[in-house]
């Protein structure tokens, strides 16, 4: 059972991932679902993936493990494995 | 206008990053922008990994360098750096203008503990789009 506390962050997490998501591959945050594949969006390569995921590791100061980084393909994901990296 | 690092004019001054008369160095300037300190590098083929691309180690050394050198500046004394890590992004290419730009993330409150600073600083192409960015902390050491 998750607290009403967890649950706030990581609906903030996930707001902000996505709102970053967002504004690297130029598409309105409306569009992306959590589960959207982020390297399935238009215009988005592997490149772009890289710089959202630096762009949220300086937004949350974490450092991610490239196992995770190569790993996830949601912004669902990516919300997950910044909570858990978080102290 | 370039700003001027305290030891640039002394004669054993050979910094690989930053020393103008190390001819086997980078010679960076740096120059600031309100609590920002960034340069520009366009580095040859003495400098690449793969062809046309530069060494990773290289855009890490600029990274550092312009990361350690806006604490010198702020402080007025040496920095070290105590551990660093690299996110690359995309190419960082030969022969085409990149620019680095250090931030201070969090600098110490209080002067007892480990004078510990981090810093960030991020890569940019021509376009401005990140090619990597780095995080480092530092420690000042004594003058």
């Amino acid at each position: 059972m998750t607290t009403s506390t967890e649950n706030t962050g990581i609906s903030d997490i996930t707001e902000t991932v996505r709102a970053i998501v967002a504004e690297v591959l130029a598409v309105s945050a409306a569009e992306l679902a959590l589960d959207t594949d982020l390297r399935g969006v238009e215009g988005a390569d592997s490149i772009k993936v890289l710089r959202m995921i630096a762009r949220i590791e300086r937004e949350f100061d974490v450092e991610l493990e490239d196992e995770d980084v190569f790993g996830v393909s949601t912004i669902a994901e990516v919300a997950d494995v910044v909570r858990k990296a978080l102290p | 206008m370039s700003v001027t690092l305290p030891w640039r004019t002394r004669e054993d001054h050979r910094c690989f990053g930053c020393a103008p008369r190390n001819p086997h160095g980078l010679g960076l300037t740096f120059e600031q922008a309100g609590d920002a300190l960034w340069t520009e590098f366009d580095l040859g083929h003495h400098y690449e990994s793969y062809p046309g691309v530069v060494h990773g180690g290289i855009v890490a050394l600029v990274c550092d360098e312009t990361m350690g050198n806006l604490i010198v500046l702020r402080d007025g004394v040496p920095a070290v750096t105590t551990s660093m890590r690299m996110r690359y992004v995309g190419t960082v290419h030969v022969g085409l203008p990149h620019r680095v730009t250090a931030t201070l993330t969090s600098v110490p409150t209080t002067l007892s503990g480990p004078a510990l600073i981090h810093a960030a600083a991020d890569v940019t192409d021509v376009r401005g789009d990140l090619v990597a960015s780095a995080t480092a902390t530092y420690h000042r050491s004594a003058p």
